[in-house]
């Protein structure tokens, strides 16, 4: 618990350079890809001007769409109940729990400033699978935020894992225990009626 | 008083013991085995839901389906985790519903008003200070782990830490990549040999716990060298049994706003907090233990 949870944002730091390792794997670089890409859109002065901003936001949550696969995420989020789901439903959670997660983290990832990102492994999961380990330091704290990608015509991250805490596993954990004894029209519900 | 403490010691570790032994069998008993979802049995839809729910090309779903469900199957990374039971739900929400109450609304006064008066120089270095002051702990249970390179690292970082960084106020050993802080208890050894979680305790102001790592904070404290300095065998009123609380609540209390930042960050976004909470601490502390 040492480690802030809702630094997964790290991925999306404003960063004066990332360090790559010397031969970055194939996920490696697409995710560093995304990430300067983030940072080049965090220290433009056009997001630093209020007029041009709500465009410049509608770019980083492209960005941030492009290297994030929301429907993976979302249907691990739920795990065997995702059947349970119906399409339409299914649709909508993919889209509320978008949302939530976007009104969660974007004010952190828009509010740091100069932290590192150091990409330090990358580890075949198999299966098309693979783990980006990555260290974010900055203001005297380094948290190690790991990201998982799967690559499925293109590497998406499809999961974020800050010391050992997994994003998916502790949403699933909690909706598990919701449907449980709720419908899934309530979870969405309630997914929707979240203000962060 | 004195001498009425080595018994309430034997008396909490009994509580621990029999905690254990009675988490168990209630588990099979009284609990409402909370089963994450993919290792629920699947049941079947029934056909009134089968036929709206599934689209009409059968190709296009089997691959779906496929790839949904292998996460039940192999992978480290996909396989639902084994879950802790929670027989005692009602005293732990309870408690967490307190502890949510005292930290998050009573005390985040406190904490960013000493936010506010105190540098963050300053906390950081306390922090280190206690940190680098209860090495032993992580020697002692590096040692118990036979993982000698753990073990040595704390040592150096100690040694580097009391001398150059000034009696463990600057984490000077951080340069290094050898010496990064490591992260060992009583705890995580009872787990390396074995010993399963038990169940899920919520303790009131210590926050979440679970039978084993209650245990653990029972051998930590031993390890402790406060635990030595201000024991329970003091002579007369020279070093009061009381130093050794007022201390490691000092601690706590330093860290503080570090603590409800990152409550917040797990909280805040939950839909359910206290089973965000719980996931969270057995997914941490399971990692702890791996590494």
């Amino acid at each position: 618990m040492n480690r802030i949870l809702s630094c997964f944002v790290g991925m999306l730091l404003l960063v004066a350079g990332t360090v790559l390792p010397a031969m970055a794997g194939p996920a490696t670089s697409t995710l560093s890809t995304s990430v300067d890409q983030i940072i080049n859109l965090l220290s433009s002065p056009e997001y630093k001007n209020a007029s041009t901003r709500p465009a410049m936001r509608g770019k980083l949550i492209a960005t941030i769409d492009g290297i994030f696969d929301m429907k993976e995420l979302s249907r691990r989020a739920l795990g065997q109940e995702w059947n349970k789901f119906s399409p339409d439903q299914q649709t909508r959670f993919v889209k509320a729990f978008g949302t939530l997660l976007q009104n969660t983290y974007l004010d952190k990832i828009e509010s740091y400033t100069d932290e590192k990102v150091q990409y330090l492994k990358e580890q075949d999961l198999g299966d098309g699978k693979s783990e980006v380990v990555t260290k974010v330091i900055g203001k005297g704290k380094e948290i190690p935020i790991a990201y998982r990608l799967i690559d499925r015509g293109g590497w998406k991250v499809y999961d974020v894992v800050i010391e050992g805490v997994s994003l998916v596993q502790n949403y699933r954990t909690q909706f598990g225990q919701i449907l449980m004894n709720e419908t899934p029209e309530v979870l969405i519900t309630k997914i929707s009626g979240k203000k962060s | 008083m004195t001498s009425t403490t080595p018994r309430r010691i034997a008396l909490f570790t009994l509580l621990f013991i029999f905690l254990a032994v009675s988490g168990g069998q209630a588990a099979e008993k009284m609990a409402k085995p909370f089963i994450p979802p993919a290792a629920r049995p699947v049941t079947a839809p029934t056909t009134a839901t089968a036929a709206p729910a599934l689209p009409s090309a059968p190709s296009a779903t089997s691959p779906s389906a496929a790839q949904v469900d292998d996460y039940a199957a192999a992978g480290p990374t996909d396989a639902p985790a084994v879950p802790v039971p929670d027989p005692f739900y009602g005293w732990n929400k309870f408690w967490f519903t307190f502890n949510d109450v005292f930290y998050s609304v009573l005390m985040r006064p406190l904490a960013n008003g000493y936010a506010f008066v105190m540098p963050q120089m300053i906390r950081t270095g306390l922090a280190n200070a206690y940190q680098n002051f209860v090495f032993p702990i992580r020697f002692v249970n590096s040692l118990f782990q036979l993982d000698v390179t753990k073990a040595s690292r704390e040592f150096g970082r100690f040694m580097i830490n009391t001398t150059l960084g000034v009696g463990g106020l600057m984490d000077v050993a951080k340069a290094d990549p050898n010496l990064q802080p490591g992260n060992e208890d009583f705890g995580q050894t009872l787990g390396h040999y074995g010993m399963s979680e038990g169940c899920y305790i919520v303790w009131p102001l210590l926050g979440p716990s679970t039978v084993r790592d209650s245990i653990g904070l029972a051998g930590d404290a031993l390890a402790n060298p406060l635990t030595w300095i201000f024991g329970p065998w003091t002579y007369g009123d020279y070093n009061p049994w009381y130093w050794s609380y007022i201390i490691k609540g000092g601690d706590l209390f330093n860290r503080l706003p570090v603590t409800i930042e990152e409550y917040d960050g797990l909280v805040k976004p939950a839909i359910e907090p206290y089973s965000a909470v719980k996931d969270a601490f057995i997914q941490y502390r399971r990692n702890a233990v791996a590494h």
